[in-house]
């Protein structure tokens, strides 16, 4: 029992570290080919590791990446491909900053109006994605492009309606959000005056919360049964139709949180320097941390590291940020690669095991492994 | 058993000529992960002859034809053509050694016409032009096919796709034909035709192996036959020397089991009533028109029905996966027509689905997960919102062990159990939570004999404790001896009522096709 | 807005007077400025050098300074989606490495430096296109894109045969809607009946439209088709596709920011009347120089008409019978007799 255990661990390892292994060795091929300083490239990238604030920093971003690999991955748990996360959370983050520009209320009040807002709005804009999907049978696909292009121009329209006379200059925004609002960062990584993020609280619980849906509750197994099979998840009750709305509203309600750690941490506003893209960083980080809520904040930190050290590689090591670009789509595609080898084999030893328990004849259940 | 004059593999068959054999493999042996799919196979095959492969499903055939065919390589075996040593590394050599493959899941274009689709891929031969289309006439002509070039193959029927499939092959040059599993789609009439062309065939030289399971026709057609048991071929015989059930019993290795129930336990407790159920396809067409049976608790109505005929909806249908245009579906006393599937089965409703892979299991998922899929709702396996792990893992380990699903544990994966356990896991699963009725597709199909024998054995007990099934089978006897009452179905009508204890597979299949239907 | 310039422009001329005594009287603290090499940080917006539009002209401005003075530089740049606290991290990265002075490209930076700026009081920085960092250790290099704007829609509206002009912008951003306006105004100061047809390619924060050739083609050819003759775009990279679409439909463009006569492709060259120039890479070189000398200002640096910061651009010789009237017009805005809107 307890062997089977070990090669069940090994087998779950084996992939991650066989996928970091391969991106290390093609990433050096790449610097190599092109006569950027290896050792050098490495060694910067180390460098940040060791240093506070790069952590610290690091736990920020990942913060931001995790959100949006989660609501991500809600809809891949399903056979849902929300590529609309970016859109949600730029209308969600907007919204949410206008309200909580506006009003005036006790700090947790403040901030928790600001979190219902955004999760509210990144859910309506999300379901309308899946309303179309079932009523008119539109796929997700298509629609939540769509609607990202729509949010876009939404959002740049509102922008300047609402525009706050307060930021001058070139850039405009919402109306600054008031302390009460705001989230102090939290100085988690000592030796550095660089704090974290407040709501990386929120991401924690988020991640939990999902753990806990996915694995623990009738509606993540019905999820999860719909992703794995549709047809077999309709012939055992899965209103599928009923999921699929539910599962984006469920995706574009973590999309809408997606932006509040910048918003209600640092910029206080949303403006044209708003960060953008953020959806689809979560598209690749869901892949890499393979939907599963550690795998994914594994990923997300992956990712946080080594989007700072682009500005270390740059500006101490000379290399080009690509490098850093070109490094994470190597990772992503290694993890691929590198999971479904480890799936097949898992497989493999599995039909093995069947059939040696076959050949072996005689079977008590009582020895069946748990 | 040992009746017929059976020989022994790879001896000669007695009225085998002095020739080379078209076609003769030795000891090939083919492993897959987890499973010996063909083990020390031998077969010779005379020229000029149409060739059975019989055998179980599982037993081995399909291996074997793909092992011919150069879609799969063998592990060990020498295979010869014509009395010489050859190694088919892939279809392309096998067809240039002359051996060609029929699939039964015919792959034509159907926006192309029979001249395109015989030509595609086979360019090089004919051209594309009239030498093409002379040489596609004249191979018509020569077997008599009777396949006009011209028309799209999207207007063809069935038996009409099946000879442009063959003549696709002949076209490529084959001499050695394989066709699997060729009757399966067919109507009587189209099989008649099919075994008319198969004889002409086989007077022009040309050699036929011709893989079934359905015994009757193999013994119509087939010159010689071999039997495939587990992976090995057990024996082959000439089909003069034997009868149908004797075949049966070299397949499966013993006495048949039977699946005669015995007293009838039907009481008089109304259990599934369908009502005037009429459903209609998307675009229109009737798929099931005014449907009306009842079952009573301790009863099982059996389904009888040429496949495509309406099956597969109807049990949708009272499964609650498809809305029907009118009538009612009862349960006991309560009309659950609109009722969600989720509802029905929490109802009491316990399906066993036609297609164990695509409705019955989450293949990738491991067994105590599905033992949950399908009474997600209920307890064992759900507490309030929660799924019960523990409990749900607990009964897992129950079903395990009282329907004898071979397995190391519960944590493997679905796809990694043959299809004999993945079955007993369904119908364990299916059969928790007493469920007042069932409705079970195929509950046998593809399983071993094994498998079957106890599958039907837990049909009888729930029977006998009271359950109402609703049995919807392709394989007759299955049907015949498990059914209180035989409804006929055929395109989407109920066009017969039957008695199982007065009615013969013989006179049941006819009824099928609607030619006679008796009573 | 001109009267606003010139207090700005008389003010920082005094505090640079006052600057320059200090230099004089404290010697010890500019002359290692101006002997040992200079190390200069240029931080990039997204896009970075490459990207046809302000980037490319800051690196300019950054390649003549490190041609003449020799100084060392370390450019980088900033990648999508990136949070505040990256570009914060780019600059204090600089700073820490010994970098001074340290410019940052783009008012994207304008918080991030607010932040960083004070942390580092005796490096010296710039930021282009933002006026609302105010630091004793920031100048702030502003562009009256409007004033060289209201001049090439003047030379428009003199060659126009149709009085139907195009105006195309990269992106729906306040500062591009300056062009939009001064353009339109100095249209309608030639031929108050002048109509400007007006699109942007894009919405922010992406603003893809500064580097979609391909939109600006579609969007050209449009105005192009539905009879205006003269199109002008401050669309960044984009722009080349309005010089091919000016070319196959026999009309006239107007560039910006640098002077894209000189290095667009050959083939569409005839179809450029002119280009408004936004010397951003002037405004670079300026500052370089202002910290070698030991005249770093801080505050706003405003470069306007009066300054050579803007204006247009005379290559190809299509605006040569024109020059004199423009230069009058140009005269009066400086003067303050001709006020150019900023808003469209």
């Amino acid at each position: 029992m307890r062997r089977v255990d070990v090669g069940r661990l090994g087998l779950t390892l084996a992939a991650p570290v066989l996928a970091v292994l391969v991106a290390v060795g093609l990433t050096t091929l790449v610097l190599l080919a092109v006569g950027d300083p290896v050792s050098t490239t490495w060694g910067t990238i180390l460098d940040a590791g060791a240093d506070p604030r790069s952590v610290a920093l690091t736990l920020s971003s990942a913060t931001t990446y995790y959100l949006s690999a989660v609501a991500v991955a809600i809809g891949f748990r399903m056979g849902l491909f929300n590529i609309g996360v970016d859109g949600q959370y730029r209308l969600a983050a907007f919204v949410a900053a206008l309200v909580a520009g506006s009003v005036s209320l006790p700090a947790p009040l403040h901030v928790g109006l600001a979190i219902v807002v955004a999760a509210l709005v990144g859910a309506m804009w999300a379901s309308i994605a899946g309303l179309l999907k079932v009523t008119r049978g539109v796929s997700e696909v298509i629609s939540t492009i769509m609607l990202n292009a729509i949010a876009t121009s939404l959002v740049a329209f509102l922008l300047r309606e609402f525009r706050s006379p307060v930021l001058g200059a070139n850039n405009i925004g919402t109306e600054p959000i008031p302390a009460s609002g705001r989230v102090p960062g939290l100085p988690l990584v000592p030796g550095t005056p660089e704090r974290v993020y407040g709501l990386v609280v929120l991401a924690v619980a988020v991640g939990i919360g999902y753990a806990v849906l996915v694995d623990r509750t009738r509606f993540g197994f019905d999820l999860r049964a719909a992703g794995g099979s549709q047809s077999a998840a309709v012939a055992s009750g899965v209103d599928v139709r009923r999921m699929v709305v539910s599962a984006m509203l469920l995706s574009g309600g973590v999309a809408g949180l997606v932006g509040l750690p910048e918003l209600l941490g640092a910029s206080y506003t949303y403006s044209q320097t708003f960060p953008a893209g953020l959806g689809f960083t979560g598209i690749a980080i869901a892949l890499l941390g393979r939907n599963h809520p550690v795998g994914i904040a594994l990923g997300a930190l992956l990712w946080a590291y080594l989007d700072v050290s682009a500005n270390p590689l740059q500006i101490l090591a000379g290399v080009s940020s690509e490098i850093v670009e070109i490094m994470k789509g190597i990772t992503v595609l290694a993890v691929v690669v590198a999971y479904e080898v480890v799936r097949r084999h898992r497989l493999a030893r599995e039909q093995r095991q069947v059939a040696r328990e076959l050949t072996a004849g005689a079977r008590t259940p009582e020895q069946v492994p748990a | 058993m040992s009746e017929p004059s059976t020989v022994e593999p790879g001896a000669p068959v007695p009225t085998s000529e002095a020739a080379a054999p078209a076609v003769e493999l030795a000891g090939i042996t083919k492993r897959f992960p987890g499973v010996v799919a063909n083990r020390d196979v031998d077969i010779r095959v005379r020229g000029g002859t149409v060739h059975a492969v019989v055998g179980e499903n599982g037993a081995g055939k399909s291996t074997l034809m793909k092992i011919l065919y150069g879609a799969q390589r063998p592990d060990e075996g020498t295979i010869r053509i014509a009395g010489r040593d050859v190694e088919l590394r892939s279809p392309a050599d096998a067809i240039s050694h002359g051996v060609g493959m029929v699939f039964q899941h015919f792959m034509l274009a159907d926006n192309l016409s029979v001249l395109e689709n015989v030509v595609l891929g086979a360019e090089g031969r004919h051209g594309i032009g009239d030498g093409a289309r002379r040489r596609v006439l004249e191979l018509s002509q020569a077997y008599g096919l009777g396949v006009d070039p011209d028309p799209l193959v999207a207007d063809l029927g069935v038996g009409d796709r099946q000879r442009v499939e063959i003549l696709k092959v002949l076209y490529r040059g084959a001499r050695i034909l394989i066709l699997d599993e060729p009757t399966a789609v067919l109507v009587p009439q189209e099989v008649a035709e099919l075994f008319a062309n198969l004889r002409a065939l086989k007077d022009q030289g040309l050699t036929v192996i011709f893989i079934s399971h359905k015994l009757d026709e193999v013994i119509t057609v087939a010159d010689e036959i071999t039997v495939m048991r587990r992976g090995s071929t057990v024996a082959t015989v000439l089909p003069a020397e034997v009868t149908a059930r004797q075949l049966a019993e070299l397949m499966v290795g013993s006495e048949l089991p039977s699946p005669q129930t015995r007293e009838s336990t039907v009481t008089d407790v109304m259990a599934l009533r369908v009502e005037g159920v009429t459903l209609r396809a998307t675009d229109g067409r009737t798929l099931l028109a005014d449907i009306d049976f009842a079952i009573r608790r301790g009863e099982v109505l059996g389904i009888a029905g040429v496949e495509g005929n309406g099956q597969a909806e109807l049990v949708e249908t009272v499964m609650g996966m498809r809305t029907p245009a009118a009538g009612r579906v009862l349960l006991g006393e309560q009309d659950v027509t609109r009722w969600s599937t989720r509802r029905r089965r929490e109802a009491g409703i316990g399906y066993i689905p036609e297609d164990r892979h695509r409705h019955g299991l989450l293949l990738e998922a491991p067994l105590w997960e599905n033992r949950v899929l399908g009474h997600q709702t209920t307890p064992p396996n759900a507490r309030g919102p929660w799924i019960n792990r523990a409990g749900a893992r607990a009964d897992t380990r129950r079903i395990v062990e009282r329907y004898d699903v071979r397995t190391p544990g519960i944590d493997v994966v679905a796809s990694a159990l043959s299809g004999g356990n993945q079955q007993k896991l369904i119908v364990g699963r299916e059969m928790s939570g007493e469920p007042l009725v069932l409705i079970a597709a195929h509950p046998t199909r593809g399983v071993d004999v094994g498998a079957q024998a106890a599958i039907w054995e837990y049909l009888r007990q729930a029977r006998a404790d009271g359950l109402a099934v609703l049995l919807v089978s392709a394989d007759l006897d299955e049907l015949i001896g498990l059914s209180d009452t035989i409804r006929v179905i055929l395109r989407g009508r109920v066009i017969a009522a039957l008695d199982p204890s007065d009615v013969s597979p013989e006179q049941l299949g006819s009824a099928m096709t609607g030619a006679g239907a008796p009573a | 807005m001109p009267r606003v310039t010139s207090i700005a422009t008389a003010l920082a001329a005094a505090v640079l007077a006052v600057a320059g005594c200090a230099s004089e009287s404290e010697p010890a603290s500019t002359a290692t400025g101006s002997e040992e090499t200079l190390k200069v940080g240029l931080a990039y917006d997204i896009g970075g050098r490459g990207d046809q539009s302000f980037n490319d002209s800051a690196a300019a401005g950054l390649d003549r300074a490190k041609a003449e003075y020799g100084v060392e530089t370390n450019e980088s740049v900033a990648s999508e989606g990136e949070p505040e606290s990256a570009k914060e991290e780019r600059l204090r990265l600089l700073a820490q490495n010994g970098f001074d002075p340290i410019i940052a490209v783009g008012f994207a930076y304008g918080p991030s430096l607010a932040q960083v700026a004070p942390e580092f009081p005796d490096v010296r920085f710039a930021i282009v296109d933002d006026a609302s960092v105010m630091e004793d250790n920031v100048a702030n290099l502003i562009f009256a894109e409007e004033e060289g704007s209201f001049l090439v829609g003047a030379a428009a509206a003199l060659k126009s045969q149709s009085g139907q002009l195009g105006f195309i912008g990269g992106c729906t951003v306040p500062l591009i809607g300056k062009f939009e306006a001064g353009y339109a105004a100095g249209a309608k100061h030639i031929n108050p009946d002048a109509e400007v047809d007006v699109r942007y390619l894009s919405d922010p924060p992406a603003c893809p439209g500064f580097s979609d050739p391909a939109a600006g083609n579609t969007a050209a050819t449009g105005m192009y088709e539905s009879g205006a003759d003269i199109v002008y775009h401050a669309a960044g990279g984009s722009g080349s596709g309005l010089f091919e679409a000016a070319d196959a439909a026999g009309g006239l463009a107007i560039g910006v920011d640098s002077d894209q006569y000189l290095t667009a492709d050959e083939a569409v060259r005839d179809a450029i009347l002119t280009s408004m120039l936004k010397r951003v890479d002037v405004a670079v070189f300026d500052f370089i120089t202002s910290v070698r000398d030991g005249d770093f200002t801080a505050g706003e640096v405003v470069y306007d008409l009066e300054a050579g910061g803007v204006g247009y651009s005379t290559s190809g010789g299509q605006v040569d019978d024109i020059t004199d009237q423009l230069d009058e017009i140009a005269q009066k805005i400086i003067d303050g007799e001709i006020k150019v809107p900023t808003e469209p």
